[in-house]
Parts: structure tokens; C-alpha cells; sequence
């Protein structure tokens, strides 16, 4: 008798044939989706915030618009007392490490381009300028300080670009938490479909499980089949899932490009965002071999 | 473990099912290793449910029971696997895999327990040839006679060269020949120092072999020694 015609050996447990086998599969490739698509999202996002953080962080700029008065010399005098208190305020922020406010000479020659020689500053409302030098480590909330400067003088107030990329970023960091709930979500659900579809299987071969177990096998020896079968499930279902997201990655970042204004066009992916993209068929086979590996382990101890 | 130690001990033992009646009520043995019993009683009477009990299928519902000299009311799944694995168990309707054919079916215990593929190949090869089924390797138990479907069963049972062998009923369906020819084997493992219980109806075999029997009636256990046969079943059939 020729050896390899028994050289091939079937699984004790028929799994293959089990009709949970194509639901499983789709709703694996359904999750590594959708997961795909929001984590490619994430990791975006994630590129576009380290560039904003890196935009607002080091220094700041404040502004004290001058007071309008008839009295010139008191107009004057009055927009100092503002810069001053400013100045005083911006001191004793944590995270602010220096405060200099522009002397005449510094802001003659900042306006001078515009206006050219031989302007007598106290003839012109201009505005006064502070210069605010930050921690690197410094985590500032902008809205949080441009209220309270707001509050501390009536004339002082935080540079726009910057105040309106710390809304944004915050937004950003919104929609990111909720992105990782989304994968929370459905990494959870995945798993539960898993564990359920198991357990019918357990119940379904219960039999055949009862002579394994009679024969010696050891839990773990069913848990390995199991673990074994959801792995290719895992693997298959996450290959299939990515197969049809990276054209719908592709497609939403060349929409991003398209917009003008450069904010959106910075959420690019890196060549390391990709390889985490592409290894999603292999999260999803350990999440699949994990969670019927130990549903089979924790429902056995409950037979003898 | 010593010469006289006991393969099983049963104290107290009694079994039911869900929450009906008892079936098998203060069970008392002590297997001795080496010893070859039959195990006796009506239909319905508890022979599947005391081996099931002794190839740990099912636990007793009170008292004590050590196999192997474990007592298994303190064994862990992992233990239990381990003592398992020492028994071979013959069942009355052979429970072979359906979808595996007869090599694989064979092969099982072995693989259970993680032995090497090509020593797997060699044993199960030999003892396929031995019961002259190697023939049928390739085919899946539903292609295969009765007569066939139960030495693969036995070939199951004893290629771990199991210390204990439970059969239930093996020659309850095959004919006088090939029962005799079973009843060598088991007499011949028996010889090599497997311990033996073989439950069964036919009186042929009782009678052929003086073997004591372990008789179950209303309940109970009782132990005959060869001599006795004859008065027991003139009490039975009044
Ligand atoms: N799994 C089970 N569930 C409920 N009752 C059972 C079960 N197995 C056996 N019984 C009952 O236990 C009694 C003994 O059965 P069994 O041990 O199979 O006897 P025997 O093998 O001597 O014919 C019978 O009355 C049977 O109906
Ligand atoms: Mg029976």
C-alpha cells in the first residue's frame, strides 16, 4: 500500500464544514473593512495633528490694539498699562518661559516696510506686539488662554492662526476619539460573533468532542483546531476585507488632495501607516485564533 | 504501583442521571491489576453506566472513586486527560468518527496525545494488518460491515496499548467465529497484563471462559466467581 495515499491526515473535527464557516468569513472581511477605512482615517489625522502641534508650539504672539482717545498721550499711555497687564498675566502661565514685548524701535522697523521712513509711531494707533516664547513641552490650551487674556485687559488678544489651529486640532483629537471607538467597536463585535459561532460549533460536534476527550485529548488539543480553523477564517476574511478598502482609501485621499488651502491635503499616510494597513489580515487572524482558542477552553471546563 | 494494587476502587459509589432515580446505588470494587471480569445484568441494568463511570465519561453523583490510584474527585481536566489515556474503551455502538476513515479512526488516540506521524504510520499500519482490515484503511466506517466497523473500534481501543480495557457488548453483533476470535485477543492483552472488563449478554462467552463476573441487579453490584454460574441464573429465571 502506497504511504502516501493516508500520508494526508483530516482534521478530527469536521470544521470545514460547518455553515457558520461563510457567515464568519463575511463578517470578518466586513470589520477589517470598515476598520481599515477608519484606522487609515486615524493615522491620517495623526500626521496632520503632529504637523499643526508642531505649527502652534515654541512661540506666540499677542496683540494689544490701541485705545482710542482724543488725548493722544493718554490714548498712549493707557494701551501701555494694557500691554502691562498683559504682560503681567503671561507671565505666570505654566508653560510660558519668556515674555518680551516689542520696544518702539522693534515695532518701527516691523512697520517699516509698509510705511517707510520718518513715521512718528505716536502720531499712529498701531497695535502693540508681545512676543511669548513657550516650553517646548509646554501643553497650552489656546481657548482657555485667549479667553483669560481677554479677561485680564479688554485690548489683548492671541494671534488668530494659531487660536483657530488649536480648535481645529482639538476637533481633530474629537474625532479621533470617536474613530477609536469605532475600532473598538467593532474589534468587540468581531470577536463576539466569533465566540458565539464557536460555541455552536462546540455544541454541534459535541459527540465527536466527547470521544476526543475520552480517547485523552486534552482541551487544548480541541482548542488548537479550533484556534487553527478561525486563524484561516481570520486571515482569509481580513484579506478580502482589504482587498475592497484600499481602493476606498485611495479614492478618499485623493479627495483630500483636491481641496485647496493645504490644511487637509498634510493628512497624508506614511509608507509605515501602510505596512500597519496591510498587516490588518493579520491582527485579524490572532483576534479570531484568540477568541475561539479561549472560548473553547472556557466552555470545555463546563462538559466533563 | 504494587502487584496488588487496585486498577479501580469504588466506594459508596452511586450515579443517576439529571435528577431521576439512582441507577446504580453503594457501589463497592476493587480492581485488581491484572484481572479479567465480566461484567453481567439486564438490559437497562447500569453496565454502560458503571463503564462509563470507570473510562471517566461520567463522574458518580456521590461517592468515592480513585482509577489508577488517583482519586478522581480531586483531578483536575488535565489529569483526568492523562488517565484516560491509559484506558482503552471498546463502545457498545463503536462511536467511530464518521468523516474519518478507518487509518484515521485508529490513529486517534495516539495523535490525542501527540505522538510522532511516522511512528502513528507504523503502529496503526500493524495492528490494521493484524485485524486483517488493511484493505480498508481508505474507507469511512459507513462503507464498512458490522463485523468491521467493530474490530476497527477494537483496534482503536487497544493501540495505545492501554493498562485497562472496557469493552462494552463487543460481540454483541458479530457472529460466533468472530466472537471467539475477539475473546482471544482480549485474553491475549490480558495475558500481556492489561487489565480486563468486557460486558456482555451472551452466556456462550460466560460459560466458554471462567472469568468472575461483576453482575448488576436491582441496583447493586455483586461479584460471582465461576463456580456459582449455574445457581445464579436458575435465581434469575424464577
Ligand atoms: N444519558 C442518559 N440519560 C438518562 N438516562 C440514562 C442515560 N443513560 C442511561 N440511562 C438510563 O440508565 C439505565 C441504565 O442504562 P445503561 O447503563 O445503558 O444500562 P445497560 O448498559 O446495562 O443496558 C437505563 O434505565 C437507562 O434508561
Ligand atoms: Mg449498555
Amino acid at each position: 500500500m502506497p504511504k502516501s495515499l493516508y500520508i494526508s491526515r483530516k482534521q478530527e473535527l469536521p470544521l470545514k464544514g460547518d455553515s457558520t464557516s461563510l457567515f464568519l468569513q463575511v463578517i470578518i472581511s466586513i470589520a477589517v473593512f470598515i476598520f481599515a477605512i477608519t484606522l487609515s482615517g486615524v493615522l491620517s489625522v495623526n500626521t496632520m495633528l503632529y504637523n499643526w502641534n508642531r505649527s502652534i508650539l515654541g512661540s506666540l504672539t499677542v496683540q494689544i490694539m490701541p485705545v482710542n482717545d482724543t488725548n493722544k498721550e493718554k490714548a498712549a499711555a493707557q494701551t501701555l498699562a494694557h500691554q502691562e497687564k498683559a504682560v503681567e498675566f503671561l507671565q505666570n502661565v505654566d508653560g510660558i518661559i519668556k515674555v518680551t514685548p516689542l520696544t518702539d524701535e522693534q515695532l518701527k522697523q516691523l512697520i517699516q516696510p509698509w510705511l517707510g521712513d520718518g513715521v512718528n509711531l505716536d502720531s499712529l494707533p498701531i497695535p502693540r506686539i508681545i512676543d511669548v516664547k513657550l516650553a517646548p513641552d509646554a501643553e497650552i490650551n489656546f481657548v482657555d488662554l485667549a479667553q483669560k487674556l481677554a479677561q485680564t485687559s479688554s485690548q489683548a488678544s492671541v494671534d488668530n492662526h494659531k487660536l483657530w489651529l488649536s480648535k481645529l486640532i482639538r476637533f481633530a483629537d474629537g474625532l479621533k476619539l470617536i474613530a477609536s471607538t469605532v475600532l473598538f467597536l467593532v474589534t468587540i463585535i468581531t470577536s463576539g460573533a466569533i465566540f458565539y459561532t464557536t460555541r455552536m460549533s462546540l455544541g454541534l460536534h459535541r459527540n465527536i468532542i466527547e470521544i476526543l476527550h475520552i480517547m485523552g485529548a486534552k482541551d487544548t488539543y480541541v482548542a488548537q483546531q479550533y484556534g487553527k480553523r478561525m486563524a484561516f477564517l481570520g486571515f482569509c476574511g481580513g484579506c478580502l476585507g482589504l482587498f475592497f478598502a484600499v481602493p476606498v482609501i485611495f479614492f478618499i485621499s485623493s479627495l483630500a488632495v483636491q481641496i485647496e488651502g493645504g490644511i487637509i491635503s498634510e493628512a497624508s499616510l506614511s509608507f509605515g501607516d501602510w505596512i500597519t494597513i496591510f498587516s490588518l489580515p493579520l491582527f485579524s487572524m490572532f483576534i479570531a485564533m484568540l477568541t475561539a482558542y479561549y472560548t473553547v477552553k472556557r466552555t470545555l471546563q463546563k462538559m466533563l | 504501583m504494587g502487584e496488588n494494587t487496585n486498577i479501580i476502587e469504588m466506594h459508596n459509589v452511586g450515579i443517576r442521571y439529571d435528577q431521576g432515580p439512582e441507577i446504580l446505588s453503594d457501589i463497592k470494587l476493587g480492581l485488581k491489576k491484572g484481572s479479567f471480569h465480566f461484567l453481567t445484568g439486564k438490559s437497562g441494568a447500569g453496565k454502560t453506566s458503571l463503564l462509563s463511570m470507570m473510562y471517566l465519561a461520567q463522574k458518580p453523583s456521590r461517592g468515592s472513586m480513585s482509577v489508577f490510584g488517583k482519586n478522581i474527585n480531586f483531578a483536575n481536566r488535565d489529569n483526568l486527560a492523562a488517565l484516560r489515556r491509559r484506558i482503552g474503551v471498546v463502545f457498545q455502538d463503536f462511536r467511530l468518527l464518521a468523516h474519518l476513515n478507518a487509518f484515521d479512526n485508529v490513529a486517534l488516540p495516539l495523535r490525542v496525545c501527540g505522538m510522532d506521524e511516522r511512528e502513528v504510520r507504523k503502529r496503526v499500519t500493524e495492528l490494521l494488518n493484524w485485524v486483517e482490515l488493511d484493505a480498508h484503511m481508505q474507507d469511512t466506517p459507513d462503507t464498512l460491515s458490522g463485523g468491521e466497523k467493530q474490530r476497527i473500534a477494537i483496534a482503536r481501543a487497544v493501540i495505545n496499548r492501554p493498562e485497562l480495557l472496557l469493552a462494552d457488548e463487543p460481540t454483541g453483533n458479530v457472529d460466533n467465529f468472530i466472537a471467539a476470535k475477539l475473546m482471544k485477543l482480549f485474553v491475549e492483552l490480558n495475558k500481556l497484563g492489561t487489565t480486563v472488563v468486557i460486558a456482555t449478554h451472551s452466556d456462550k462467552l460466560i460459560n466458554d471462559f471462567a472469568y468472575p463476573r461483576l453482575h448488576l441487579q436491582n441496583r447493586h453490584l455483586h461479584i460471582i466467581q465461576p463456580a456459582h454460574y449455574s445457581m445464579l441464573r436458575e435465581k434469575a429465571d424464577a
